[in-house]
């Protein structure tokens, strides 16, 4: 088959992604997720469309670039700050500043930009692009590792996810599908045979609240599990846990016990601890962090947590 | 995974702290240095091999014994715990004039204020006056008696007339033969090899006669050492409670029988290392002596102990800490700093042992290998390995170095505490590929029951333990260091070297002068070739100092070739021979090429003459080019096979053909990939085609330049792994940086080992990684005190990150950090 034509809207790929499943995986990134979590940690990864993003600290100035990026801005949306010390001592420069409200996001300052300050999120592509840049990593494979396939949430580009997985598995690579949960069940039922293990996120046992902290239901997410686990498919499930937002005892023992009578299919559940690593992120893409005001959970409740979740029988772990 | 967390006894923990406190106040070691000076002064005529085995004897009979009340082993190389080591017959008088020749307020601020080395007024007037004495019988004054002119005319003159640093070191002798044989049986073997000359004298022989004796006096002075401090165990016994008195009267009783006869337990193998270690610094004139293989030898021992219930496995594992602690002790001076940087260091409250910790490995670049492969093939692995493996990832200490051999038949558990120890203190242990370390010893013509015993000493650098001379001690020296990047720069700026303005004799053409770039690889294959030329030749006459003046008799004992043949290492006498060079800033010479290739040839954006004016102007004038270099040409370390391929053009062709020219004593030439001051190395080079200012660092070593690593850490590491490592005879290794989210987890461990493993199967032969938080070394800067123990892969070997210069400190930073 030709997968020239098959093309998908990304925003990494990353080696050595220890944290996506078993051994040492390449994650391909894919853009556009239905959901929208508070405590998301790749706020870049949220919206299906590229956007405009800013590491200003590797702007080196305008006069340096000859105006590249205030010039390539068709809209007004750049213009030169006020002055500010350069970082190497050289003197003062005028770095780029962007009026987001004037913003296309028509994307042509990040082409211009020279020390890439201004990047797009993303790129577009196509299955055998991403297949040859990935298979390179395959000498790290060796210990069951392989390639994951990520996102925000892949399977909204259903024909790019399900064609690369097929792809990989043409060339006897082990495939991990990161997901949500939120697609249709006809098209988990179409890939499933291409997924060797699907790490899944449960993130609230009340739909209300799943509504509330991530901007769906839950519904569709725990049928979709219900319906890979009865139907062959590995699940690594992953539970995160957000102080004041899902950490309450009741719902994570209701989580522990959803995810026991899922039965032989789930053979791991992680527990993920809130962290804050995210943080950044929102800033270089003019985004405000909503959860100010939460700490990560504390060893002792999370140790707590976990052995709550072995007791249901469950092969769980903190992550 | 298995918990290593247990705690270090009291007793250790209070040597631990002794030698914190001692850093505070270090001696230098005039002692070895007197009694050394007296006599050369005294024995003038003597045949030089005969010299130095005589004042060997002499300072094993006179040297101060000192048996510390809470010691669990004994030694020094000097009459203090910690003594600062240096040679004077190699230091140079220029050295003690500018610094003990100073004015008496300046002395005083460089090296007796509290915290600095300690050097008295009466020492300070021996060594000047010493000084006089050496100018014209050092190893400088041996050089300037037989080196051609043209060695001091060329770019190394300087150095040349000195040869201070290009000690023949870096070795690992026949440890294993000191514990389990003794130097009894080897004076026994002279005694019966001069009483066959004797009976058989012809002038072919005499020089063999000469050896033989030297032997004798060596072994009468090792033994003698070991009775001496049998007899301050003794007498300190005396005024001991009686608890610590048994234990004294017990290791009398082991010094009394040790050295001269095989070990008998653990203890006693520990120990007879350690007195054979303080021999060898003090011979000195070598350095980086490195035990090999010391769990393969010290394993039987320990394991009979614990059997027989003569110790526990608790008391082993204070042994074990205890070893290490005793075998870190060992300082050596260098390099050796002024008075201006003794009194800028006092003045931020450091001390000069701090200042030996940013450059090297502080315990004399001594390294210790564990496991590996007994000469049948099978593992070599047991309770030792675990023993002192844990010691460092118990104790924390950066010195000395440790290298770990990993092969098919490594326990998963000495996997796990391998990187445990490493996560905790980065780089100790680094870990060696065995397939492609044993095949490159095949290559060269080592049987392989041989080659299945090699070890690594000083940084990454393998040889055959026991057996072989391999003098890689030209790191950075004579051809070594920035040789490849100097022929870049010959290449870009003809024969006038930009940094200096010095012009330099022959013809070369400037950047804007060639056609082609196969012309410009043509060139730097020729210019290459003449340079490691040139550096093979200085090297046999280097080697040939040292065989007419200053032989190794401490080496020659436990070294296998030489009894047989009568001949000492410097004489060729080892059954292997070998000296080693390194090569180093791979990417920053792939990179400018490739900038040269791709843009001046493939894409004509740029002309050469452009490239050149934007280089000569140091980039003055021409940032957006500049920017546009770093920003959009793809360089080595992204896994893409343009540059990468460049990469392992050049270094194949200079590992290929360094290795290919003769070495000193008809052994190999071998070169290896590493650099220790590329921050250093790098202000004093000019600016260079890949968007590097003048004066800004180097790349490190193998490993790319870190702000062009931009596809991740699989291809940085997959890119490194492309190099023609199995040429790299001298060694070399990939240097990772971990953040602490990326190694942790349940998993994490077995990932980590995936990945060295993988780095191997793809041809590797070594790996270096550290785990260490930007934010945890900006804590470290700000509050040293509170991060003692943070230790920091720098290349081969390891540094107390607080211990670094500020620079060092901001490069270290600064490295490419794999955050998952």
């Amino acid at each position: 088959m030709d997968y020239k034509n098959v093309t998908g809207h990304i925003y990494d790929i990353q080696g050595y992604a220890v944290h996506d499943g078993p051994g040492i995986r390449t994650t391909v990134y894919t853009k556009g997720c239905p959901l929208s979590c508070l405590w998301c940690h790749s706020p870049e990864s949220q919206k299906h469309e590229f956007e405009l993003g800013y590491l200003q600290v590797k702007c080196l100035g305008a006069d340096i670039c000859r105006n590249a990026c205030v010039d390539a801005c068709p809209t007004g949306a750049l213009t030169r700050g006020e002055p500010v010390k350069a970082l190497d001592g050289s003197g003062m420069i005028q770095k780029a500043q962007i009026d987001r409200a004037k913003c296309t996001r028509c994307l042509k300052c990040a082409g211009a930009c020279i020390p890439k300050a201004l990047y797009a999120t993303g790129w577009d592509t196509t299955v055998d692009e991403v297949y040859d840049r990935v298979i390179k990593d395959r000498g790290f494979f060796q210990n069951g590792g392989g390639i994951t396939i990520s996102g925000g949430e892949a399977m909204a580009q259903f024909d790019f996810t399900l064609n690369l997985a097929k792809r990989l598995k043409d060339s006897g690579i082990h495939i991990c599908l990161d997901t949500t949960g939120f697609a249709p069940e006809k098209l988990f039922a179409e890939i499933l045979p291409y997924i060797d293990l699907f790490l899944y996120d449960i993130k609230h046992m009340d739909t209300v609240m799943h509504k509330n902290l991530v901007g769906v239901g839950n519904e569709l997410i725990l049928d979709n599990a219900r319906f890979l686990s009865s139907h062959g498919g590995a699940l690594q499930i992953r539970v995160p846990v957000i102080p004041k937002l899902t950490n309450r005892e009741t719902n994570l023992r209701q989580t522990a016990e959803f995810c026991a009578s899922l039965g032989d299919g789930v053979k791991l559940v992680q527990l993920l601890p809130y962290h804050k690593t995210g943080r950044m992120k929102y800033e270089r893409l003019g985004w405000r962090y909503k959860l100010t005001n939460v700490e990560p959970p504390d060893d002792a409740f999370m140790e707590r947590t976990l052995e709550m979740f072995q007791s249901f029988g469950l092969n769980c772990q903190l992550y | 995974m298995a918990n290593f967390d247990l705690p270090i006894s009291d007793r250790v923990q209070d040597l631990r702290d002794k030698r914190k406190r001692i850093n505070k106040d270090l001696r230098l070691n005039v002692e070895r240095n007197r009694i050394l000076t007296e006599y050369y002064k005294t024995h003038e005529g003597q045949y030089p091999i005969l010299k130095r085995a005589g004042y060997l004897y002499d300072w094993c009979a006179t040297r101060e014994i000192n048996v510390d009340d809470d010691d669990i082993f004994l030694g020094d190389a000097g009459p203090h715990t910690r003594t600062v080591h240096f040679d004077i017959e190699q230091t140079g008088a220029m050295w003690f004039r500018s610094n003990f020749g100073d004015t008496d307020e300046r002395f005083r601020a460089a090296w007796q204020v509290p915290g600095s080395v300690w050097v008295s007024d009466e020492e300070r007037e021996y060594l000047l006056k010493a000084a006089d004495f050496w100018e014209d019988n050092d190893i400088g004054a041996t050089a300037r008696g037989l080196f051609p002119d043209e060695f001091f005319a060329g770019p190394m003159g300087a150095f040349a007339k000195f040869l201070n640093g290009s000690y023949p070191g870096h070795f690992t002798p026949n440890y294993e033969k000191v514990v389990l044989t003794g130097f009894g049986a080897v004076r026994d073997e002279a005694k019966a090899k001069l009483a066959e000359i004797k009976a058989h004298t012809t002038t072919d022989n005499v020089r063999q006669d000469l050896f033989y004796r030297a032997m004798v006096k060596t072994c009468d002075a090792i033994i003698l050492m070991s009775r001496r401090y049998a007899e301050g165990c003794r007498e300190k016994a005396k005024t001991a409670t009686a608890e610590r008195a048994a234990e004294l009267l017990k290791m009398a009783d082991s010094c009394d029988w040790i050295l001269e006869n095989p070990a008998r337990n653990f203890w006693e193998g520990c120990q007879a290392i350690l007195f054979y270690q303080n021999l060898l610094t003090a011979e000195g004139v070598h350095w980086a002596d490195s035990p090999a293989l010391i769990d393969s030898y010290l394993g039987g021992l320990v394991e009979n102990d614990i059997a027989t219930g003569a110790i526990t496995r608790e008391e082993a594992q204070d042994y074990a800490d205890a070893f290490i602690l005793q075998i870190g002790n060992q300082i050596i001076m260098f390099p050796k700093p002024n008075n201006d940087q003794l009194i800028a260091a006092h003045n931020e409250g450091k001390t000069l042992y701090d200042l030996q910790g940013g450059g090297q490995n502080v315990a004399a670049g001594s390294l210790i290998t564990l496991g590996g492969q007994k000469s049948d093939g099978t593992g070599d692995y047991n309770l030792a390995t675990e023993l002192f493996l844990l010691s460092y990832y118990r104790l924390r200490v950066a010195e000395p170095s440790l290298a770990l051999r990993v092969n098919k038949h490594t326990p998963d558990r000495i996997w796990e505490l391998g990187i445990a120890c490493s996560k905790r203190s980065g780089g100790l242990p680094q870990f060696n590929n065995d397939d492609v370390i044993i095949q490159q010893l095949l290559d060269k013509g080592v049987p392989i029951e041989d080659a299945r015993r090699y070890g690594i000493f000083g940084c990454v650098e393998p040889a055959v333990g026991g057996k072989e001379w391999s003098m890689a001690s030209n790191c950075g020296a004579f051809g070594g260091g920035t040789g490849m990047l100097q022929t870049l720069q010959t290449v870009i700026h003809g024969n006038r070297d930009p940094m200096s303005g010095m012009e330099r004799p022959g013809d070369a053409k400037k950047l804007y002068e060639y056609e082609t770039f196969e012309e410009i690889q043509a060139e730097f294959v020729r210019l290459a070739k003449a340079g490691l030329d040139n550096m093979a030749r200085m090297n046999h006459f280097a080697a040939f100092v040292f065989e007419t003046a200053w032989p190794a008799p401490s080496v020659s004992t436990m070294t296998e070739g030489c009894m047989e043949s009568g001949k000492d290492v410097t004489w060729g006498g080892a059954k292997y021979n070998g000296t080693g060079t390194m090569t180093n800033a791979i990417a920053t010479v792939t990179d400018s090429l490739y900038v040269i290739k791709k843009l001046c040839f493939e894409d004509k954006s740029v002309t050469t003459r452009e490239l050149y004016d934007a280089i000569a102007a140091n980039w003055e004038g021409h940032e957006l080019l500049r920017l546009k270099i770093l920003n959009e040409v793809p360089f080595y370390g992204n896994d893409n096979d343009a540059p990468d391929a460049l990469a392992t053009w050049v270094t194949d062709f200079w590992l290929s053909y360094a290795n290919s020219l003769p070495g000193p004593n008809h052994g190999h030439v071998n070169m290896g990939i590493l650099d220790l001051a590329w921050v250093a190395g790098g202000k004093r080079t000019w600016a260079t085609p890949d968007g590097r200012k003048t004066g800004e660092t180097l790349s490190p070593s193998a490993d790319p330049r870190p702000d062009a690593v931009k596809n991740g850490p699989l291809s940085y590491v997959k890119s490194v792994a492309k190099l023609p490592w199995d040429k790299a005879t001298c060694g070399g290794a990939i240097n990772l940086r971990f953040d602490a989210n990326s190694v942790r987890g349940e998993e994490a461990t077995a990932k980590v080992r995936e990945l060295i493993q993988s780095f191997f199967t793809m041809g590797g032969i070594q790996f270096h990684f550290t785990v260490a938080d930007t934010e945890v070394m900006r804590a470290a800067q700000k509050s040293p005190q509170d991060y003692q123990d943070l230790i920091v892969r720098i290349a081969g070997f390891s540094a107390y990150f607080t211990h670094l210069p500020f620079d060092d400190q901001e490069n270290y930073i600064a490295r490419y950090e794999i955050m998952v």
